[in-house]
């Protein structure tokens, strides 16, 4: 019997690092012994990057556009760091069409050239920004994604963001089996951010499953066009994204989001002096 | 108060099309060309609810079974349609020959934000007669669909006025052609009613209409008509705002003698115009209706068997409205269950209910709004139409349960597929006698 696999979609705030969180994951659950897909559900077509070495995936819709109907998997799914398989949906040009339509097109399209094949141990969906409508919920419906991971910083934007988001996991997890595995701060070194972004976590009921401090050794390997692991696999910040991946493997704790309200909201990032901290280090939003 | 039953949400039977619907709208103008902006089969259906299986009423040139449709396909959608949209109306231009083109986009171009109004505005610039219309399906009926046409070819094509207005032209607002199997021989009537009451008219839909030049001249009448409960108010105030001008709404379209004399005086009187003509027109129209009653009243008196007493209708409201009080105040029927299915808007049922709570001396009926075809069924199974023959005015959907009753059915709204229409008009001073002709045709045997 085929084992199920485990399907991760991770949201989080436009700019927060999810693709880079996602990939430097991937490269830790690749070390660990696993077979892992990434499906990018941005139309910047930037979340394989880093396991391909470069912007070297032709996306799914622009194949669609291109090649019309007849498509092989091959066409669309490259091999990346470790064997990872890497899929890009793309998307229209900014400011026509409808994204979100494409992304269903092209997860639809996935499943019907049978790329969820069975040797494979997870399949991530990197989804962009915000679940603004159907479209970026496509992941996380009946039969597709049953974990989602946020990604989030201590920074006011991004717990809005978050909160929001568990807001549309919430009203899926009604209809189906999708939970959430937790919050994963991506650290922007903002103050009191674990103890915020824990607490805030703890609000919603789920966990702050891991807290990578922030590093420039990922931008070094960005610049490489590599993951860390894979770029300086000594480095500390490699063994973050290690620990993550392990702690992302044995995790138990899926749960159906409480979103807060705006004004519970408020209250914590006031009780860990976010709006004073703002003040003192002239942070600009 | 007019009953409202609860909607269940969806519609077994449709009594109307969608908004995009309104193509047929722009078919109805001599030279005009509709081009719908949206998917493969949304034509089609708008097609056989509003022209074919609607008393199968034909057409000529772009309209009926020729819309050129853009057929909007998964690709236009994720990628924004604007391209397919772009090539159809530059094949349309040169295929298709016409003095008005109206881009109506539907449900998928207006969900995912398609600049249409860029895309047309580029040929508006090049100096083609071309207009857009915003009528995803979801917005409403197709009469909701009517309105928003009529409003954009306002709007886009005729423009601003500020001249001379003529003493004695008046815009006409009448039917939704096409939805009303009946339009063209009720514009005939009621126009050939205005002119031989000293009116000049801007007929703007059918065979006598000048085409899209005379919806130029929209802005020099001296005022707008409106014959219907509430289609085309939203129009007449849009026209008021814009071009000054005032408008005279006539809720009931008058049929028989009594009901189209009325209206003659109230048009006549709030034109202003010498009413000479309009006077000498009724004399001689009243002779000859009353000559061909009385003959008729010979059939009346004296044909005992299987008349009906009692007779429901079920349209819009316009024509529910038309009817019942013509059989009810002229003939002397009864009227039990009258059944609106055109989804007027909430704040015009009251009024509409209220026509129907006077609707002749003593008579006073209380309709209900159903847009349910099922629901409307339901409804008539209850009906006790007394010893007599059930009359039922109604659509094709509604001819199991007149069967079941052992009833007459006329068809006289959407979907209509027993009836063929070629210039027929029910209204006026001449149609009433052609709608007695076919109820007691019917009646006798002649199905």
């Amino acid at each position: 019997m085929a084992k199920e696999i485990r399907q991760i979609a991770i949201y989080g705030k436009g700019g927060i690092g999810k693709s880079t969180t996602t990939q430097n994951l991937t490269a830790g659950l690749v070390e660990r012994g696993n077979k892992v897909m990434v499906v990018g559900c941005d139309p910047k077509a930037d979340s394989t990057r880093l396991l391909l070495g470069g912007l070297a995936q032709r996306t799914v819709l622009d194949t669609l556009r291109e090649s019309g109907e007849d498509i092989e998997l091959e066409d669309i799914l490259k091999e990346g760091y470790g064997g990872t398989r890497c899929v890009e949906s793309g998307g229209p040009e900014p400011g026509v069409g409808c994204a979100g339509r494409g992304i269903i097109t092209s997860i639809g399209l996935l499943e019907r050239l049978g790329a969820y094949t069975d040797d494979l141990d997870y399949v991530f969906y990197d989804v962009l920004g915000d679940v603004v409508c159907g479209g970026f919920a496509m992941p996380i419906r009946e039969g597709k994604a049953k974990e989602i991971y946020i990604v989030a910083s201590g920074e006011m934007m991004a717990l809005y963001a978050a909160n929001n988001i568990s807001k549309g996991i919430a009203r899926y997890a009604k209809q189906g089996g999708v939970r959430l595995g937790g919050i994963i701060c991506n650290s922007r070194n903002v103050d009191r951010e674990r103890e915020l972004v824990a607490a805030f976590a703890k609000e919603l009921g789920t966990q702050l499953i891991h807290f990578v401090p922030r590093d420039n050794e990922v931008q070094r390997a960005e610049i490489h066009k590599k993951t860390v692991i894979d770029h300086k696999p000594d480095a500390k910040q490699a063994d973050e994204y290690r620990e993550l991946a392990k702690k992302i493997e044995e995790n138990t704790q899926f749960v159906i989001p409480k979103p807060l309200s705006q004004e519970r909201l408020e209250e914590i990032l006031f009780e860990y002096g976010l709006f004073d901290s703002i003040k003192e280090s002239n942070y600009h939003i | 108060m007019a009953e409202t039953k609860t909607k269940s949400g969806t519609i077994v039977h449709p009594h109307y099309g969608c908004t995009v619907g309104a193509a047929y709208t722009v078919a109805a103008i001599k030279g005009g060309v509709p081009i719908a902006n949206c998917g493969p089969g949304c034509m089609y259906k708008q097609f056989f609810l509003i022209s074919f299986d609607n008393g199968f009423q034909g057409s000529a040139g772009a309209g009926g079974g020729n819309v050129p449709s853009a057929n909007v396909g998964e690709n236009d959608i994720v990628f924004g349609g604007a391209q397919k949209l772009d090539d159809l109306i530059k094949s349309s231009l040169a295929v298709l020959k016409g003095d008005l083109y109206v881009v109506l986009t539907g449900c998928s171009g207006e969900l995912i934000g398609d600049d249409v109004e860029s895309v047309v505005r580029k040929y508006q610039e090049q100096g083609f007669p071309i207009v857009h219309a915003e009528t995803g399906g979801f917005k409403g009926t197709n009469i909701t669909g009517h309105e928003i046409v009529v409003e954009s070819i306002i709007d886009q094509y005729v423009g601003d006025y500020d001249g001379e207005k003529e003493q004695g032209l008046v815009n006409l607002w009448f039917d939704v052609p096409y939805f009303h199997q009946n339009w063209r021989g009720d514009y005939l009537e009621i126009v050939r009613i205005l002119k031989a009451s000293g009116l000049k008219v801007n007929v703007l839909f059918g065979p006598q209409s000048g085409g899209a030049k005379e919806w130029k001249n929209i802005p020099k009448a001296q005022f707008n008509l409106v014959i219907s409960p509430w289609v085309g108010v939203k129009t007449a105030k849009l026209l008021e705002r814009k071009y000054g001008q005032p408008y005279l709404h006539i809720p009931e379209i008058p049929i028989g003698e009594e009901a189209t004399t009325a209206f003659i005086r109230k048009v006549v009187e709030f034109a202003g115009i010498n009413k000479r003509k309009s006077e000498a027109f009724i004399k001689e129209e009243s002779q000859l209706y009353y000559y061909f009653l009385e003959h008729f009243a010979e059939f009346f008196s004296e044909y005992w068997f299987g008349l009906p007493s009692q007779f429901a209708v079920i349209g819009d409201s316009a024509y529910t409205l038309a009817y019942t009080k013509f059989l009810a105040s002229q003939i002397g029927m009864i009227p039990v269950k009258q059944i609106i299915t055109d989804n007027p808007p909430p704040r015009y049922r009251e009024k509409i209910a209220e026509y129907f709570h006077n609707i002749a001396e003593d008579v006073s009926v209380e309709p209900e709004f159903l847009e349910d075809g099922y629901l409307v069924e339901e409804s008539l199974r209850t009906v006790d139409f007394g010893s007599g023959v059930p009359l039922i005015l109604g659509t094709t959907w509604e001819s199991d349960v007149a069967a079941e009753k052992g009833g007459l059915l006329i068809e006289v709204g959407p979907p209509t597929t027993e009836e063929v229409t070629i210039n027929k008009t029910y209204i006026g001073y001449r149609g009433a006698f052609t709608l007695l002709e076919r109820i007691y045709s019917a009646a006798v045997g002649g199905k």
